[in-house]
């Protein structure tokens, strides 16, 4: 047996309700007396009203509760065939943004998708399950597997379309898993699929329910700070879907005042503007004025504090020492101390013990202890490059004339760029807790022309950055929905981690890195440690796609297969249970109603 | 019940008795009976001086012949007997088939004995009602209707006359005060018989399932389970009514049988002479 309306249920309580009745307020047989006073006794039952006694098990109590419950059972849409398993209908949601665009009536997208999906349902009939899939790039089951229609209309009423652009074909998929062999699929978008960049679903029904519409978002946003001049500065990308120039007014605002409220003609296309603010300001809200597409008219934008790399050049005098300076000029977020992060010595002090928390780049002939038997080599190639290595992104050494090699024991380091059997760059990984890793660069700079390749600066830069990677902080400080958001703590967590935005908290693995996804809808992201806010970053939907909205249209492709199947017999009362139920229920009230008096009469 | 379903050859066969008559003399008109005034019956009562006017036929010549004083002889009255018949025509006479025959038949057979008792008899059956004469034995059944919502002796004064004999017939199933409702009864009569009339069901009850009981003249109605410790109290209570009114009728020095319905006529009959409120015609 199965219910259509689970719901319908509910009026089971009917059942115990009518025992209670019966058990607190009996309809005992009519007796008729001449001296009823010499039947009142502290024994009697009052007719307001009588505390526990035992349930007499009356006919009417049986008939009473036989119609409450087929009642109850025809509420609840109970069916005794399954056939409207078969009448499962598979709805997936595009989740897009764009599903979000309100006309000039203030309809949406979504509304006129919700509309569509109930009209499907009630085609079906109450009796029939719908599964409602949303979209994304991880594909969610909204309601369902086969969930009842009441269930999958509460679910849609509360679908708000958030995601960024996104292909629907893990969605399909997912769907199709779900829809089996008898399930029908319906997918429900704002777009056409050739229009979507999609291919068309064989066997499903593909509903659009766009419309086109003009649209001006912000497609790109950074906040940059310059300490040099005392000045922050908001870049804005904007993009004009309209077809014409567009009035904006744009409204940068932090801490609830407005800080800088300019009026732009915004230009078909896309266009940039840059907005001087003041520096030190907290997390500014940049907003546009309203307009179809409400998802992309505002970002939050947090002040970046770039994490500052000190670096000490203590090689030899020489050309090495000038060519590391050279490159060390053109990577910008680094200063020279000697208490350093970053610390260039000749290879052969690597074998003494560094600073914590320094790291050590050793050029030259290694260490006597990381020394083999044998002369120093020249190479020209060809070389071996780990190239997933952060150190050698970029890196080709095409030309270069790799000199002064020393060879090297095999467990000396680990290898990262070879020649044959030599190791040219190796890594020196950390021994223990407080030791640093350190790079060897097996190379003489005196004689190799390393540094005056491309690839000097951009091993320079690499090695510099990474020692930056490891530096307590984020890696940005304003990302797009869905990024990955990457920081480090420099130590281990004291208290539990935390992120919240928009009121939604969410726990964070503890540890050193922190790797969390930038959540949607986006906003002021808070990382928190306990209750210290360690990082305050800016997540904001920017899309360039989703907010182009000329091409939405209307129009159905394809066709939910066999569409007669699931129109027929959708009622409740093509099943022959809902007849039994009914005659029970009548037949019980009937036989309580008219014969029961007649037999509760006594004497 | 319809009162033609009386028997009137079964009552009269079941009657060859009249009302019993108490030794004390009795009030009431020119009759049979010795009266408790003066009178001109035969047996000679006092004395007394004569005046003018009397009858000189009542001068006791031989006293005056010894004393030269003329005595007037006085005679007994002699008087036909009232009789008022006070009958409870409630709804509970009437509560099932069987009581309500029974009431009629018993009623008739009073009736009978009244007419054998050659006396006034009246019927009374409501406080405001005006009696009705008891002419011939037929007459009751115009007021066995049982329709009423009390009793009789529930209400106030009944129109009963002085020195007449009382029959009161109901089942007392009201609440009352046998100590007070008795004498009150039988104040400034002559006798008081009284016959209270149930069925079995209602004297000796038997253990029954939960029934709500509905007082059959309208003074309430309650859900109970009748079980026996029920049942043991009821018959309690129904003795003590019974005896309270057996123990007043004593004290009143009336008479008091306990009829039940289902009992033939007959033995009814000889019941009611076995406690004196009949004697033999």
């Amino acid at each position: 047996m199965t219910f259509a309306t689970p719901l319908g249920l509910l009026a089971l309580v009917a059942v115990p309700a009518i025992v209670a009745i019966h058990l607190f307020r009996r309809r005992y047989p009519v007796r008729r007396v001449a001296g009823l006073f010499l039947w009142q006794n502290p024994r009697q039952t009052p007719v307001e009203g009588r505390r526990r006694d035992r349930l007499p098990i009356t006919t009417s109590l049986i008939l009473e509760c036989l119609a409450a419950t087929a009642l109850a059972l025809i509420l609840a849409g109970a069916r005794l065939s399954s056939a409207d398993i078969d009448r499962h209908l598979v709805v997936l949601l595009d989740d897009s943004a764009s599903m979000a665009a309100v006309d000039a009536q203030g309809i949406s997208a979504r509304d006129r998708a919700a509309r569509r999906i109930r009209s499907e349902v009630e085609r079906l009939g109450a009796s029939a399950r719908v599964t409602l899939v949303v979209s994304g790039e991880r594909p969610s089951v909204l309601a369902g597997p086969a969930a009842f229609a009441v269930e999958a209309q509460a679910a849609l009423n509360n679908w708000q379309p958030q995601a960024a652009h996104h292909s629907l074909a893990l969605g399909v998929r997912l769907a199709r898993e779900l829809a089996g062999t008898d399930g029908k699929l319906m997918i429900v978008s704002d777009l056409m699929p050739a229009a979507r960049g999609e291919e068309e679903v064989p066997g499903a029904l593909w509903a659009s329910v766009g419309e086109a519409l003009a649209n001006v978002g912000i497609i790109a946003a950074e906040r940059t700070l310059s300490p040099d001049r005392g000045q922050g500065t908001v870049s804005l990308t904007l993009g004009n879907y309209a077809g014409a120039p567009q009035s904006r007014r744009v409204v940068v605002s932090a801490g609830g005042k407005d800080i800088v409220t300019r009026y732009l003609n915004v230009p078909p296309g896309s266009s940039s503007v840059a907005l001087p603010i003041p520096p030190g300001l907290p997390p500014v809200r940049v907003a546009l004025s309203d307009d179809a597409l409400g998802r992309d008219n505002s970002v939050v934008l947090a002040e970046p504090r770039p994490r500052i790399v000190a670096v000490d050049n203590r090689l030899k005098e020489g050309r090495g020492r000038e060519a590391l300076a050279n490159a060390l000029a053109a990577v910008s977020g680094i200063t020279r101390a000697e208490q350093s992060h970053l610390v260039f010595v000749d290879g052969g002090d690597l074998d003494r013990p560094g600073d914590p928390g320094t790291w050590r780049a050793g050029f030259g002939r290694p260490p006597e202890k990381w020394r083999t038997a044998g002369a120093p080599r020249d190479f020209v190639g060809p070389f071996l490059l780990e190239k997933r290595h952060p150190l050698l992104l970029g890196v080709t050494l095409g030309g270069v004339v790799w000199a002064g090699v020393s060879p090297l024991a095999a467990s000396a380091v680990h290898p990262l760029a070879s020649a044959g059997d030599q190791a040219l760059i190796g890594l020196r990984s950390a021994s223990s807790a407080g030791e640093s890793p350190a790079f060897l660069f097996n190379v003489d700079l005196d004689s190799t022309n390393l540094i005056r390749a491309p690839d000097w600066p951009i091993v320079i830069s690499n090695i510099v950055e990474m020692r930056r990677h490891g530096l307590p902080g984020p890696e940005r400080w304003n990302y797009r929905v869905g990024e990955w958001i990457r920081a480090g703590l420099g130590r281990d967590p004291k208290a539990a981690l935390r992120s919240r935005s928009g009121g939604v908290e969410r726990a964070i693995p503890a540890g050193q890195r922190i790797e969390i996804i930038a959540p949607s809808p986006g906003g002021l992201l808070e990382i928190l440690e306990g209750d210290d806010v360690l990082f305050e970053l800016g997540v904001n939907f920017l899309d360039e796609t989703e907010g182009d909205l000329r091409r939405q249209t209307t129009a159905d492709t394809g066709s939910l297969a066999d569409g007669s199947d699931l129109r027929a017999d959708a009622g409740v009362t093509s099943d022959p249970l809902f007849w039994v139920l009914l005659a029970t229920a009548g037949l019980a009230i009937m036989a309580n109603w008219c014969l029961l008096p007649a037999s509760r009469v006594h004497g | 019940v319809p009162t033609s379903s009386i028997d009137w050859t079964a009552v009269r066969a079941a009657s060859p008795f009249k009302i019993a008559l108490p030794r004390t003399p009795v009030g009431g008109r020119l009759g049979e009976r010795l009266g408790a005034g003066t009178g001109s019956s035969l047996e000679f009562q006092d004395y007394r001086g004569y005046a003018p006017g009397d009858d000189l036929r009542h001068v006791d010549w031989a006293a005056y012949a010894r004393s030269e004083l003329l005595a007037v002889r006085l005679y007994r009255e002699e008087v036909a007997p009232r009789i008022d018949v006070v009958l409870d025509v409630s709804r509970s006479m009437a509560l099932t088939d069987r009581k309500h025959r029974a009431f009629g038949e018993l009623a008739a057979l009073l009736a009978c004995a009244c007419a054998n008792t050659v006396a006034d008899a009246r019927i009374i059956t409501a406080p405001a009602l005006d009696p009705r004469r008891l002419r011939r034995p037929e007459d009751i059944e115009t007021v066995l209707q049982c329709e009423a919502t009390l009793s009789a002796l529930e209400g106030g004064h009944l129109p009963l006359r002085r020195r007449s004999l009382r029959v009161v017939v109901s089942d007392f199933l009201f609440p009352h005060d046998a100590e007070a409702l008795v004498p009150r009864l039988a104040r400034d009569g002559a006798s008081l018989s009284i016959v209270q009339l149930t069925l079995h069901e209602e004297a000796e009850p038997d253990a029954d399932t939960g029934r709500r009981l509905i007082d059959v003249e309208g003074h309430g109605e309650i859900d109970m389970v009748i079980d026996e410790p029920a049942v043991r109290d009821y018959r309690a209570r129904f003795s003590r009514l019974r005896l309270s009114l057996a123990n007043a009728a004593r004290r009143t020095g009336a008479r008091f049988a306990h009829v039940l319905a289902e009992t033939p006529l007959r033995q009814a009959a000889r019941q009611l002479a076995a406690t004196g409120i009949l004697e033999a015609a």
